[in-house]
């Protein structure tokens, strides 16, 4: 590349004119010929006997014309094979896109059916009568464990459905060596990021054909494409993924039973049919993330040095078999967080519950892994009468180790985290701010400060789940691949087209970017196809709006794509202008010769060559003016796949961020107020810095809403209390605080550009920021905070326990 | 039971025998074919679906289309001017004030409402008045500081 | 989503719509429709039938009627929020109105339909209460006036009868009294966990010779915190003494629990709020 005169720049958001204007095109905004409405009927049980459906009264009314039930989900489809999410899995249990015999939440879909209006469809759903017989609710993992507990699985004689354990290291011995073992208990909530346009698709089948179309809001065409051949035994499959109304992982997995069914649906009336989810069907079934328990243990030394770390983990994962580990293998992204600890044991139990299954939700359990770090760095400075700040810097990887392998072996690529630490410090006036809290003490106010750091893993390798299943032979997605093609039309114009889809990450925008400074055009004049079609796209397993993907996959595909057209260009034009390709520049679409101003020519005249007149071109010169590129990562040896020692690499590159919280708690009504919130980052090469800080500000200010008190909330009955956002508590403009970025980039070594993820990260160490900080403002109540949301209520509970 | 209603939409007039049970944001989705005003909940706490009625911010899947009957309303779409971007509409796609797009027509109508009543808004002032909006992408920074700069724009304009 | 099937009216006159009523089975008043058209959505409510008030001319009015000042059950929240004429008379009114939901229901949301959904942590009731206000129920037998003590029934019921129509609230012009309503909101909408209205006059001696306050969100319904009122008045109002009232706030009232607050929290809450309503009155 000659120069980068649109990477590292923000631009004008390509994506955003269309958005700004009301001329998104989102699944639910499609209408085909003919086309019919479906809506599905969930269970009212948490748990319960499925004895008997009857859909006869809701077949009669004109207009409606087809209900599945469950006899007929099992007669005419397939279950799901149990993919990577089910690893761990002890015996083999069908799962079905609807529950067959047995409901094991509240919102499991049971039945669905198909009619001329949405309206209709509601009508006739209220007519199917389903006979349940109510079984006992299991809600609580401990109570789940217990040998007399109702079973949701019968097959698996237990509702612990997985337990195993890995270490790294030498554990006992970092534990004999310890001057002190520090030991905590913690728990994180349900919550979701509930992205604002629930679940949507359309499914359209041409029965002569056999080729099923769906438009779906789906993050990972790849799950739908498989879910949608295997469930239903199809080979022509073609899934189209217009604009995404958010996803944060939400829409990867659930999503995939009900365009199942939908198609079905589809395949048994003849007609195009739609579903849109509402809001209190995804609140219910859509997903949530794990709560997870934690027991920790950390052998320290005297000045705060941790030799080692234990913990088990009890996941909560809700009542499917189909995302059993996810929260514990995620783990292994970020096990060692920013520390040098050599030594790691870790223990995972999955126990199913009569509750939502879970599903990844921004950076999946990789929150979970920084909130055991940071608390236990707060929790050793208390016991050790040394300053937070000093455990967390003495056990820091430090600059001159990068890259750096952790002992489960992931390779850190770059970073500063001791700079980053000590920026953020000085950013917010720390040791000014400590002094105000000394002072304001007095005069009865709570203010606390915390600080917290981690990282955020980049580029997901699920090679990383052998580690923990030796007997997995292999794992699809095991490194990634995605593709992209770029095509110069024969008027000149740029096209585009990415292997994924795009849920808001202004993909568009960057990959515009990255494209126009190699191929020497304005960004402007690329224009990107959309939506995403998986008969076009050149996609691969990482084409997946996920797993932080982006930046290593797409941004390396489109790289690659976009340099293999240069040197088409560059070839084709040296040809017609009789030059050397090395002596020529390309420039606003116009490739000219350096020196000779003469000896110029534009994207439409090579256009027009390559797609139409073969004697102006080279011999043997493939016509056409179009490059496909599929990316794997470069550097992916060692620790591709785990050896006998689980080493494995379970993400590619590693940002960073310190993160400061200031918080004053209202000592009588508990509530937290955030004062500031900082955030020192190190994203790599940033490629388009306003799309950098969106990602960072929306992540920040989820993790921050999930700290401060929103979550899912069931009853003893297993019954969800939080149908609504309101319920939910989701924050608005009014309960998100400011939020200040500064980057520090340490470009990474291993990738095209230097870049590095910036999709989820701070959503990982803030809600362990705002534990910090609350603790820290409660310190003179000698309040320890264990576990999250920090309501006003349980923050109020926290200090009227600490004064009894 | 059909009603027959009459509603001018960004400035068009829609006469549509409609169910009384239609919401209006279905009948702005579906009856008169502009997608731009989204639905992303049930009870009204979204505020995606926001639009202006009879010169007010309302979140129109709270309403009956039949509610709407003789009134004048202003969508998303009759905000641009024949291609050019309202004020508001640049300093969103300018400063990202938008991720996934979704939130953003309500968004966009309630800083247009807000600036309309309060030209020079505080920051607390412009939190207040989209407060009825949720969104799951931004924090809301990058929104805030748009309105903020539409607000500068068109105090110039 | 979609509410179920019903038949709609939209009387021009408020005769029209009261013989709706009686004529018509399962009939469902709609106002402002923040409240009902959710439940409606939610298929909690499904009335057969919906007459809509919004197009009978002069029910939405504020006005100035002697030392009372009237307004029409279909005034809106944005209405009361912005009308100089509460602000200077009756200010609680406009106080109240102002943190209801947001900008959206604000301009829709009706002072009637609030009223006449009688939600336990409805904003308006606690400042209605406080005013001692009488709403104006007219039905097939002539008008009656009901007093705000009387009009809150219990959970989601008022005293209006299924064939009546709520067509004005009149509060009295409150001329130097000091107001305030404060509440602990949900997150995200806004609703009051707990909700406090205080409407009080001190005399030259800084004694406090009368005092309302109207508690919302704690109970069942909303409530006047009588054992408060009784201790403070006569009083002069200093912070200890104004907290040690406080806790009298919940007597007699089986406190409500939910995801926003056990009984215990809600109970403390209410106290916080009764100290925190009570001051900003006096420095209103």
């Amino acid at each position: 590349m000659a120069e980068t005169k649109y990477i590292g720049k923000t631009i004008p958001s390509k994506e955003g004119a269309r958005h700004a204007t009301g001329r998104g095109l989102y699944t639910d905004d499609f209408t085909l010929p003919g086309m019919l409405h479906a809506v599905i009927l969930r269970s009212p049980h948490a748990h319960a006997r499925i004895l008997k459906v009857d859909p006869q009264a809701a077949r009669e009314p004109p207009g409606v014309f087809t209900v599945v039930t469950p006899e007929e989900i099992e007669k005419k489809t397939h279950p799901f094979k149990p993919g990577r999410y089910a690893a761990g899995l002890k015996k083999a249990i069908p799962e079905y896109a609807g529950a067959i015999g047995k409901v094991r939440y509240v919102g499991e879909p049971v039945a669905a059916l198909a009619a001329r209006t949405r309206g209709a469809a509601e009508d006739a759903l209220e007519l199917i009568s389903v006979e349940y017989e109510p079984l006992p609710a299991v809600v609580d993992t401990a109570e789940a464990m217990r040998p007399t507990a109702p079973l949701l699985f019968e097959e698996l004689g237990s509702n612990l459905a997985w337990k195993g354990s890995l270490h790294y290291g030498d554990v006992a011995a970092a534990f004999n060596q310890a001057d002190k073992v520090v030991r905590e208990h913690l728990k994180i909530h349900r919550y979701s990021s509930t992205p604002l346009e629930p679940f949507a698709c359309i499914a359209s089948f041409d029965a002569a054909s056999k080729k099923l179309t769906v438009w779906v809001n789906a993050q990972v065409p790849e799950v739908i494409y498989d879910a949608l051949r295997e469930a239903l035994g199809l080979e022509d499959v073609r899934v189209i993924i217009p604009d995404i109304g958010g996803g944060f992982g939400q829409k990867i997995h659930l999503i995939r039973k009900y365009v199942v069914l939908i198609s079905l649906l589809a395949i048994e009336s003849g007609r195009p049919v739609k579903w849109t989810e509402d809001r209190s069907e995804h609140m219910m079934a859509a997903g949530h993330s794990c709560a997870q328990e934690f027991d920790v243990e950390a052998a320290v030394k005297n000045d705060g040095t941790v030799l080692g770390l234990k913990f088990k983990e009890i996941d909560d994962v809700g009542g499917s078999i189909s995302t059993l580990t996810i929260h514990f293998t995620n783990k292994l992204n970020n096990l060692s967080n920013t520390y040098r600890t050599k030594n790691i044991f870790l223990e995972g139990c999955s126990v199913v519950t009569n509750k939502c299954p879970v599903i990844p939700n921004r950076g999946i359990g990789k929150p979970g892994m920084c909130f055991i770090w940071e608390r236990m760095m707060d929790r050793i400075a208390q016991e050790l009468d040394l300053s937070p700040i000093e455990v967390r810097s003495i056990n820091l990887v430090q600059p001159e180790e990068m890259p750096y392998t952790t002992p489960s072996g992931n390779i850190y690529d770059s970073g500063d985290y001791p700079a980053l630490l000590k920026r953020a410090l000085e950013k917010i006036g720390y040791e000014k701010l400590k002094a105000e809290q000394r002072r304001e003490r007095e005069q009865g106010r709570l203010l606390g400060i915390g600080v917290v750091i981690g990282v955020e893993p980049g580029g997901r390798n699920a090679a990383r789940d052998m580690a923990i299943f030796p007997e997995m032979k292999e794992s699809p997605g095991s490194g990634g691949v995605n593709g992209a093609t770029i095509k110069i039309e024969k008027n000149g114009t740029v096209t585009l087209f990415l292997g994924s889809p795009n849920c808001g990450q202004s993909h568009e925008t960057t990959t515009a970017q990255v494209a126009a400074d190699i191929l020497g055009v304005d960004p402007e004049h690329i224009s990107t196809s959309t939506p995403f079609d998986s008969d076009l796209a050149p996609w691969g397993v990482a084409a997946a709006n996920s797993g932080n993907n982006f930046h290593l996959y797409d941004i390396g595909a489109v790289h690659g794509a976009a340099s293999r057209l240069r040197e088409k260009i560059l070839t084709l034009a040296a040809h017609v202008l009789n030059a050397k390709s090395e002596e020529l520049a390309i420039n606003a679409g116009v490739v000219q010769a350096t020196g000779s101003p003469l000896k110029k020519i534009s994207f439409a005249e090579l256009g027009k060559i390559a797609y139409g007149n073969q004697a102006l071109m080279p011999k043997g010169f493939e016509a056409g003016l179009q490059a496909t590129f599929y990316y794997t990562f470069p550097h992916g040896e060692p620790n591709l796949v785990p050896g006998p020692e689980g080493l494995v690499r379970a993400q590619f590159t590693f940002s960073a961020g310190a993160h400061v919280a200031v918080v004053e708690v209202d000592k009588e009504t508990g509530k937290v107020h955030v004062l500031r919130y900082l955030i020192v980052g190190d994203n790599g090469a940033v490629i388009n810095p306003q799309v950098v800080n969106g990602q960072i500000y929306g992540s920040a200010a989820h993790g921050i809403s999930v700290a401060l008190g929103e979550g899912f909330v069931y009853n003893s009955d297993g019954q969800l209390l939080t149908l609504t956002l309101t319920d939910y508590g989701k924050s608005s403009t009014m309960e998100t605080p400011r939020i200040e970025v500064e980057h520090r980039p340490s470009p990474s070594p291993f990738t095209t550009l230097g870049q590095k993820a910036a999709g989820e990260g701070a959503a990982i160490p803030s809600p362990a920021a705002i534990a910090s900080a609350v603790e820290d403002a409660l310190r003179p109540l000698g309040v320890r905070v264990r576990e999250l949301p920090l309501s006003p209520e349980a923050v109020w509970k926290l200090m009227q326990e600490a004064v009894r | 039971m059909k009603e027959t209603i009459k509603v001018t939409v960004n400035g068009r007039t829609y006469v549509e025998d409609v169910e009384p049970r239609l919401l209006l944001s279905h009948f702005l989705r579906e009856t008169v074919g502009l997608t731009g005003t989204h639905v992303g909940c049930v009870i009204g706490e979204c505020g995606a679906c926001t639009v202006i009625l009879n010169g007010k911010l309302v979140k129109s899947c709270l309403l009956f289309a039949v509610q709407a009957d003789g009134k004048e309303i202003l969508t998303v779409e009759g905000l641009a001017a024949n291609g050019t971007l309202h004020p508001i509409q640049k300093a969103f796609v300018e400063g990202y004030g938008l991720q996934c797009g979704y939130c953003t027509p309500g968004m966009i109508l309630a800083a247009y409402y807000l600036l309309g009543k309060n030209p020079d808004p505080t920051e607390e002032d412009i939190r207040k008045g989209l407060a009825g909006n949720l969104c799951m992408c931004t924090g809301y920074m990058q929104i805030v500081e748009a309105v903020k700069e539409a607000a500068k724009q068109l105090k110039k304009a | 989503m979609i509410p179920a099937s019903f038949e709609y009216y939209s009387p021009t006159t408020l005769k029209e719509a009261l013989d709706f009523l009686s004529s018509r089975e399962d009939v469902k008043i709609l106002a402002g429709g923040q409240s009902l058209v959710p439940l409606m959505k939610l298929r909690l409510a499904k009335p057969r039938t919906i007459v809509d008030l919004s197009r009978i001319p002069d029910l939405n009015y504020i006005r100035e009627q002697g030392s009372r000042i009237v307004l029409g059950s279909m005034t809106t929240y944005e209405q009361i929020e912005t009308s100089a004429l509460l602000q200077a008379k009756c200010p609680l009114l406009p106080q109240t109105a102002a943190v209801v939901g947001d900008v959206q229901v604000r301009n829709q949301g009706t002072i009637g339909g609030s009223l006449a959904h009688a939600d336990p942590a409805g904003d308006m009731p606690a400042a209605i209460l406080t005013l001692a206000a009488e709403m104006k129920a007219i039905g097939p037998n002539g008008e009656r006036w009901i007093r705000a003590e009387d009009f809150f029934v219990g959970l989601l019921t008022s005293a209006l009868e299924p064939d009546e129509i709520l067509t004005e609230v009149r509060v009295p012009a409150l001329n130097g009294a000091k107001t305030a309503y404060l509440k602990a909101a949900q997150r995200a909408a806004g609703f009051a966990v707990v909700g406090v209205a205080v409407c009080l006059r001190l005399d030259q001696n800084g004694s406090c010779n009368n005092l309302a306050i109207g508690v919302t969100g704690v109970g069942d319904k909303v409530y006047r915190a009588e054992a408060v009122e009784k201790i403070l008045l006569g009083k002069r109002l200093d912070a200890n003494f104004i907290e040690q009232a406080a806790r009298e706030v919940t007597r007699g009232v089986d406190v409500i629990e939910d995801i926003n607050g056990s009984k215990e929290y809600r109970s403390h809450l209410a106290g916080v709020y009764t100290v925190r309503a009570v001051k900003a009155a006096m420095q209103a």
